[in-house]
C-alpha cells in the first residue's frame, strides 16, 4: 500500500558466479571494462605525481630533519624514530590540545551535522520560490568570510564590556555576559559561529540531493493523505540518506583535523585552557619554531586516527545496509 | 597493461629527478680581485628583499629606482652582478624553507630571528662566516667600522668557533616610553607624575573626571591602555621593579625572554597591574585583541579615548597609518612622554638593548660567492652608500634646512617613494638613520615625523635614555634548551601575564604562580640552568641566583 | 490548485519566520562590511559603524576600481577559474564513474588507494620541490593542476552516481552500449545538480584559494585576486613588527581593506543564483521513467 515510502534498507552489492575458465572470463572482461581503466589511467597519474610522491616525506617524521638533505639520506631520530611521537606524548599542552581537538570537533558534529540538514528541508518546503531563492543565495554568504574577519565582528558584538550586545545587556538592566572571555561560554560561541558559517554552505549538497528526489513519489504520498512532517520522515529522508551517511562518513575521518582559523583567530589567553587545539597546537610548537618533524609526527598521529575513524564508520555503515565509501 | 608501464616509468623519471635537487652545491672560492679591488671576472649574487607587496604606491622590491641604483654601483666598484630576490614580508620564514630546501636561497639572507638561522646550521643549511671574514678582514674596513667586532662577533661560537651571522647595527638602542596625555594634565591642573603613586593618582583623575574630559564619550574612557603583549606595554613599569645593581651576568643569564619576566622583581610589577585593573584604570577588554595585530588599541587611541599608554619611544609619532598625535592634534590633543616609574634606588633605571638585536645577515650554503658577497656588505656599510639609500636624493625625498638638519619629505616622484621607512629592507647592515656626524644625527633626530614638533620626540629620546644601562650579552654558542621553543614560550609568558592581571586581587598570587611554573616547566628553567652552566664553563665563574628566587 | 489546511499555513509561517531569521544572521556581517567599506574613516576608527555607513563616501571604492592591478587580477582570476573548474569536473567525473561498477576488478584497492590521499599529506615543502623539479614554479599552470581533483568531491559524485537505477545502466549494456557511452548518455544528464554543485565547489574553491599561490607563484600579474588582497589583509599594526623594524607598515586604511573584500567576493557570490537553474526538481529522473 504505501509503496511510496522509500525502502530505508539499500540494495545489496552483486555478487559474480566464478566459472571454469578463468583466463576466458578475464579476457571477456576487459574486453568489455577496458574504457573504465582507461578514463582512470589519467586520475590515477594525478594521484601518482600530486600525492604520493610528495608524501615519502612523510617519512621525516622518523627522522632527525635536515632542510638541505632528501627524505630518505636523513638520520633515523632517537628511540627508533619515535622521538618526536614520545616528545609531542610527553608535552602536557599536546595532551589538553588533543582533548580540546575532540570536544570541539565532537560539538561541532552534534550541532553542525544537522543544521545543514534542517535548514535544507525547511528551504524545501518553502512556498515561495522567490522566497526560497533568496535564502539560499543569503545563507552561504557568511561561508566567504575568512575567520579574521568574522573574528573581528564577533569581537565587536561580544565584548564584555565594549560589545553592542553586551551594551544591550547592561543598559536592560542585566549582567554583561562572557561570550569569548569565559572557557564555556566560549566552546559555545565557538560551536554556534562554526555551525552558523558553514550551515549555508553545506545545504548546497543537500539541496541537489532533494532535487534529485522524484516527485512522484510525492504526489502517491499526497494521495495516501501524508503530512508535511510525514513526507519528510518518509520520503525525503531516506532518499537523501546515501548522501547524509557519505558527508558524516567523512566528517567523522575528520574528528582529529578541523581548521586552525576558527580556534586562533577567536582564541584568547583568558580561554586558552579549551581553545588550544591541535592545529593551533602544531603551529605554535612545529611549524614556529622550525620543528618540521615534530609537525609531521603530529600530522601523521591525526591522520591514522581520522582513517582509522573512517574505516570504523564506513564498517559500521556497511553493517547497517549503506554503501559506504570504501 | 601499457598503462601501467607508462605510470611506471614515469615514476622511475620522476625520482631521480627530484634526487638532483637535493644534491648540495660546492662552494667554489677562488677570489681573483685585480689591483683595483675588482673582481676580473663578473660574480654574480643574489640577495633577499622583502617584499611588502605593490598597493598603495609601492614600487616592486625587485625591481625599482634604489635597486638599479644599487646594481649599478656595486657592478661598477667590484664588478659583482647583484640580483634581488623578493621574500614575501608575511611569509618569510616558510618562503625561505622553500628555497632553502630546493637550494635556491639567495645568496645573502637576513632574518630577525637568530634561533631560526641556528636552527638552518644545524641543519648544515648555513655557511660558517668565520674562516671568511678572518681571511677577508683587511678587504672590509667600512663593515668593520659599521658593525664593530660586538656585531660582528656576536654570533661566535666560543667552543666550536663558528660564526653563523652577522648582527646588523641597531643604531639607536632603544626600549620604551610612557605616554601621557598632555592635554588631560593641563585640564586638570596635574603635574608630570615622578612616581608610582603619583601615576596612580592621574589614573584616578583621569576616570574619575571623565565627563569633563570626554563629553558625551565619557563612558568610553581608558584611563590607562593596553595589550596582551603585557611584556612591551608595561616594560617601563614592571622593569622599575628590578633591584638596582644587578650585575651583567645575572641580567644575562636570566635575560632569555626579551620581555625580562625572568628578572627579579618582576612579579611586583605585574601585581600593580592587577591592583590598576581590577581598579578599573586599564582597558577592560584588552584580552580578547589578539597579540598580532593592534589596530585596535590604536584605534581607541587615536579617538581619544585613552589617557596613558608605555610604547616604543616613538610609536605615538610616527606617520603612515599610525598617526596617533597628528589625529589627536585636530582636536587639540597631544602626548607627551614622562618618566614616572624609579626603581628601589630612586633612579630611573632604563635596561637599554645593546646594539645587536636587529637583523641577522646569514649566507646559506648554496652560497658560491663568500667573498663577493661579503664585499657587497662592505658597499652598503659605507657611509655615503647607505646614507644615500637612507634619504635619497636631496630635493626628491628630503631636504636639508638651515641649521643642517636633514628632513624626510614623502617622495616628490612616485617612483622614488620607499617601501620600507629609510629603505632598511636594502640597508640590511643599519637600522636607523645615520647621517655621518653625532651632532648632525641629534638636530635630525626628531624630523624625520611630519606633522609632530620635534621637541616631543626630544623629550621621549632624552627620558628613553636618561639612567639607561645598555644590557650585555654573553656568547656562549648554541643552547640546546632553546630550540624549537621561541614561540611556545612566548604565547606562555603573554597568555599567564594576561590571566595574571585580570584575575580577582585576591587570586593573583595563585594565578601567576601557576602560570610561572608553567612557563618554566615547559622550557625556561632548562634554559637557565642551561645559561648558567655554559657560563660556568666558558667564563669559569658561577652565577648565584638571587635569595628566594623561584626556579 | 491545492488547498491547504489550517495546520499547513501555521507550518508555512513558521518557516518563512525561520528562514527570514536565518537571512537576518546570514546577512548582517556582509551587511557590516558594505556599511565599513562606505564610511569614513573617522568613523571606523570610533568603531562607530555596524549595519549602517556613517560619513557615507565612496573613495575606497574609487580608489579600487581605479588600481589596474586589483581589475586585472580579477580578470586573470576569472579565466583560472573557468578553466580549473571544466578541468576538475571532467577529472572529477572520469574518476568517479569508473568506480560504480560493483564489477570492476581491483576497484577496493583503487578506492583505498585514492582515498588515502585525502589523510596523508606532507606539508608545502615537498610540493614546492616537486613543482620545482616539473618546473611549474611560477608558471600559470601551477595554479590549475596540482589541486584539480578533490578527493571529496570525487566522493560527493559517486555517491550521487549511486542514486542513479542500476536497472538503466544494465538496460543499456544489453542494448550493446559500452560504459563510456552509459556515462555519456545516460549518468551526465540525470547528474545536472551533482555537476553544477562541483562547480560551484570547484570555482569557489580556486576563487577564495590562495595557500597555493602564495607558496608556489611569485609573479604579481599572476597572482589571484584573495593573493593580492592577503598582503593587504595582512600588512596588519603588530608590535613584533613595530618593535623589530622601528616603524610601521603604511596603508592601513580601513575602509580600503573592506572594499577589496567586497571587490574579491561578491563576484563569486552571484555564482551561485546563476547555478540554480541546474538544481530542477525530480523532472530529469521522471522524465528518463519509461
Amino acid at each position: 500500500m504505501e509503496d511510496w515510502k522509500v525502502s530505508r534498507r539499500s540494495p545489496a552489492v552483486q555478487t559474480l558466479a566464478k566459472p571454469a575458465d578463468r583466463y576466458k572470463r578475464f579476457r571477456l572482461y576487459m574486453h568489455k571494462y577496458w574504457t573504465l581503466y582507461a578514463l582512470l589511467a589519467l586520475p590515477i597519474t594525478y594521484f601518482i605525481i600530486f600525492k604520493y610522491i610528495p608524501m615519502t616525506y612523510i617519512q621525516i617524521a622518523f627522522k632527525r630533519y635536515s632542510i638541505v638533505q632528501s627524505p630518505w639520506k636523513m638520520p633515523l631520530a632517537n628511540n627508533h624514530g619515535w622521538q618526536y611521537f614520545i616528545q609531542a606524548f610527553k608535552t602536557p599542552d599536546f595532551h589538553r590540545a588533543l582533548r580540546n581537538t575532540f570536544m570541539l570537533n565532537f560539538l561541532d558534529l552534534v550541532m553542525g551535522f544537522p543544521a545543514p540538514i534542517i535548514l535544507a528541508l525547511l528551504l524545501n518546503e518553502l512556498p515561495f520560490k522567490g522566497f526560497k531563492r533568496v535564502t539560499q543565495t543569503v545563507a552561504y554568504m557568511p561561508h566567504f568570510l575568512s575567520w579574521i574577519i568574522i573574528s573581528g565582528l564577533a569581537r565587536q558584538l561580544f565584548a564584555p564590556t565594549s560589545g553592542l550586545v553586551n551594551i544591550v545587556i547592561q543598559r536592560i538592566g542585566g549582567q554583561s555576559i562572557p561570550f569569548l572571555n569565559a572557557p564555556a561560554h566560549w566552546v559555545a560561541t565557538y560551536v554556534l559561529l562554526g555551525v552558523w558559517q558553514s550551515m549555508g554552505w553545506n545545504t548546497i549538497i543537500y539541496l541537489a540531493a532533494i532535487t534529485a528526489i522524484n516527485p512522484e513519489l510525492y504526489e502517491a504520498a499526497d494521495i495516501d493523505g501524508a503530512g508535511r512532517l510525514q513526507k519528510i520522515w518518509y520520503v525525503t529522508l531516506p532518499s537523501i540518506k546515501g548522501t547524509i551517511v557519505v558527508l558524516l562518513i567523512l566528517a567523522l575521518g575528520n574528528i582529529l583535523g578541523g581548521g586552525f582559523d576558527r580556534p586562533y583567530t577567536l582564541g584568547n589567553p583568558l580561554v586558552r585552557n579549551v581553545s588550544e587545539v591541535i592545529p593551533t597546537f602544531v603551529y605554535s610548537w612545529g611549524i614556529k619554531g622550525l620543528q618540521f618533524s615534530l609537525t609531521t609526527a603530529v600530522g601523521l598521529f591525526q591522520s591514522v586516527v581520522g582513517v582509522v575513524f573512517l574505516l570504523g564508520a564506513d564498517f559500521l555503515a556497511k553493517r547497517a545496509g549503506e554503501r559506504g565509501i570504501v | 597493461m601499457k598503462r601501467l608501464l607508462v605510470l611506471m616509468t614515469v615514476l622511475a623519471l620522476l625520482l631521480p629527478l627530484s634526487l638532483f635537487a637535493q644534491a648540495a652545491k660546492e662552494a667554489t672560492t677562488v677570489a681573483e680581485l685585480g689591483p683595483d679591488g675588482r673582481f676580473t671576472t663578473t660574480r654574480k649574487i643574489t640577495v633577499e628583499v622583502f617584499d611588502r607587496g605593490v598597493d598603495d604606491g609601492r614600487t616592486p622590491a625587485e625591481k625599482n629606482v634604489w635597486t638599479e641604483w644599487m646594481k649599478a654601483e656595486v657592478l661598477k666598484k667590484y664588478n659583482i652582478d647583484v640580483t634581488f630576490i623578493p621574500v614575501p614580508r608575511w611569509t618569510e620564514t616558510d618562503a625561505i624553507n622553500n628555497l632553502l630546501a630546493a637550494g635556491d636561497a639567495p645568496d645573502v639572507c637576513y632574518t630577525y630571528s637568530y634561533p631560526t638561522v641556528q636552527q638552518y646550521a644545524a641543519m648544515g643549511g648555513v655557511t660558517d662566516l668565520a674562516p671568511y671574514v678572518e681571511q677577508y678582514k683587511h678587504l672590509l674596513p667600512n663593515l668593520f667600522d659599521l658593525l664593530e667586532d660586538i656585531n660582528v662577533y656576536n654570533n661566535l661560537d666560543p667552543k666550536t668557533g663558528t660564526l653563523w651571522a652577522l648582527e646588523a647595527r641597531q643604531f639607536y638602542p632603544h626600549r620604551n616610553s610612557v605616554f601621557v596625555r598632555e592635554d588631560w594634565l593641563n585640564k586638570l591642573g596635574l603635574a608630570r607624575p615622578t612616581n608610582h603613586a603619583e601615576f596612580e593618582a592621574m589614573l584616578k583623575a583621569f576616570k574619575d573626571n571623565a565627563r569633563l574630559l570626554l563629553g558625551a564619550d565619557a563612558s568610553k574612557m581608558i584611563p590607562m591602555s593596553i595589550s596582551v603583549d603585557i611584556g612591551w606595554m608595561g616594560d617601563p613599569l614592571t622593569t622599575s621593579f628590578v633591584p638596582e645593581g644587578l650585575s651583567d651576568e645575572l641580567l644575562w643569564s636570566l635575560g632569555y625572554d626579551d620581555r625580562r619576566i625572568m628578572w627579579p622583581g618582576y612579579k611586583e610589577g605585574i601585581r600593580l597591574l592587577n591592583k590598576w585593573y581590577n581598579l578599573g584604570y586599564i582597558w577592560k577588554d584588552f584580552p580578547l585583541y589578539p597579540f598580532g595585530d593592534q589596530t585596535y588599541h590604536d584605534n581607541l587611541v587615536r579617538s581619544g579615548f585613552v589617557g596613558a599608554f608605555m610604547h616604543n619611544w616613538d610609536y605615538p609619532y610616527r606617520a603612515g597609518g599610525i598617526d596617533i598625535q597628528t589625529t589627536l592634534a585636530q582636536t587639540g590633543g597631544s602626548f607627551i612622554a614622562v618618566d614616572p616609574f624609579p626603581n628601589d634606588a630612586g633612579l630611573y633605571r632604563k635596561y637599554l638593548p645593546s646594539t645587536t638585536g636587529d637583523r641577522k645577515i646569514f649566507f646559506p650554503n648554496t652560497n658560491k660567492e663568500p667573498l663577493a658577497s661579503l664585499l657587497y656588505l662592505e658597499w652598503l656599510s659605507t657611509l655615503e652608500n647607505r646614507k644615500y639609500l637612507q634619504i635619497g636624493p636631496l630635493g626628491v625625498t628630503h631636504k636639508v634646512l638651515d641649521s643642517g638638519a636633514i628632513q624626510i619629505i614623502p617622495a616628490a616622484v612616485p617612483e622614488w617613494i620607499q617601501n620600507s621607512a629609510d629603505n632598511i629592507d636594502y640597508t640590511m647592515v643599519i637600522n636607523g638613520k645615520d647621517l655621518g656626524s653625532a651632532q648632525l644625527n641629534g638636530l635630525s633626530l626628531g624630523l624625520g615625523y611630519s606633522g609632530v614638533d620635534p621637541k616631543y620626540l626630544e623629550e621621549s629620546y632624552r627620558i628613553e635614555q636618561h639612567d639607561g644601562r645598555i644590557v650585555k650579552n654573553y656568547t656562549v654558542g648554541t643552547l640546546e634548551a632553546q630550540v624549537g621553543l621561541d614561540n611556545v614560550l612566548r604565547d606562555k609568558r603573554n597568555d599567564f601575564l594576561v590571566r595574571a592581571v585580570v584575575a580577582p586581587t585576591a587570586q593573583f598570587n595563585a594565578v601567576y604562580d601557576a602560570g610561572w611554573s608553567d612557563y618554566l616547566a615547559t622550557g625556561g628553567r632548562a634554559i637557565i640552568l642551561e645559561r648558567l652552566a655554559r657560563y660556568e664553563e666558558i667564563y669559569g665563574v658561577k652565577i648565584q641566583l638571587p635569595a628566594g628566587y623561584v626556579l | 490548485m491545492r488547498i491547504k489546511s489550517r495546520s499547513q499555513r501555521i507550518g508555512d509561517w513558521i518557516i518563512v519566520l525561520l528562514c527570514a531569521f536565518v537571512i537576518f544572521i546570514c546577512l548582517l556581517p556582509m551587511v557590516n562590511i558594505l556599511a565599513r567599506s562606505l564610511s569614513s574613516p573617522q568613523a571606523l576608527m570610533r568603531n562607530e559603524v555596524l549595519l549602517w555607513p556613517k560619513g557615507l563616501n565612496f573613495d575606497a571604492y574609487q580608489y579600487v576600481l581605479k588600481d589596474k592591478t586589483y581589475t586585472w587580477s580579477m580578470t586573470w582570476t576569472a579565466i583560472l577559474t573557468a578553466i580549473g573548474m571544466t578541468l576538475s569536473l571532467v577529472m572529477t567525473t572520469i574518476c568517479a564513474y569508473p568506480l560504480i561498477y560493483p564489477q570492476l576488478k581491483g576497484r577496493r584497492f583503487i578506492n583505498t588507494f585514492i582515498i588515502f590521499t585525502m589523510y596523508f599529506n606532507a606539508g608545502t615543502i615537498p610540493m614546492y620541490l616537486l613543482l620545482k623539479d616539473l618546473s611549474m614554479l611560477n608558471k600559470p599552470i601551477v595554479l590549475i593542476v596540482p589541486y584539480c581533483l578533490s578527493v571529496f568531491n570525487m566522493i560527493i559524485m559517486k555517491s550521487f552516481f549511486y542514486s542513479i537505477p542500476d536497472s538503466l545502466r544494465e538496460s543499456a549494456q544489453i542494448d550493446g552500449a559500452g560504459p563510456v557511452m552509459v556515462l555519456v548518455r545516460i549518468y551526465l544528464p540525470l547528474s545536472t545538480p551533482v555537476i553544477a554543485t562541483l562547480a560551484l565547489f570547484y570555482a569557489v574553491g580556486r576563487w577564495n584559494g590562495f595557500q597555493d599561490a602564495l607558496m608556489f607563484m611569485n609573479v604579481r600579474k599572476y597572482y589571484p585576486i584573495q593573493l593580492l588582497l592577503y598582503n593587504l589583509i595582512n600588512a596588519i599594526s603588530s608590535i613584533e613588527v613595530a618593535i623589530q623594524e622601528g616603524f610601521s607598515t603604511p596603508g592601513l586604511n580601513e575602509t580600503i581593506k573592506t572594499a577589496s573584500v567586497m571587490f574579491a567576493t561578491v563576484p563569486i557570490l552571484l555564482v551561485y543564483p546563476f547555478l540554480q537553474r541546474y538544481f530542477i526538481t525530480g523532472a530529469t529522473l521522471g522524465a528518463i521513467k519509461e
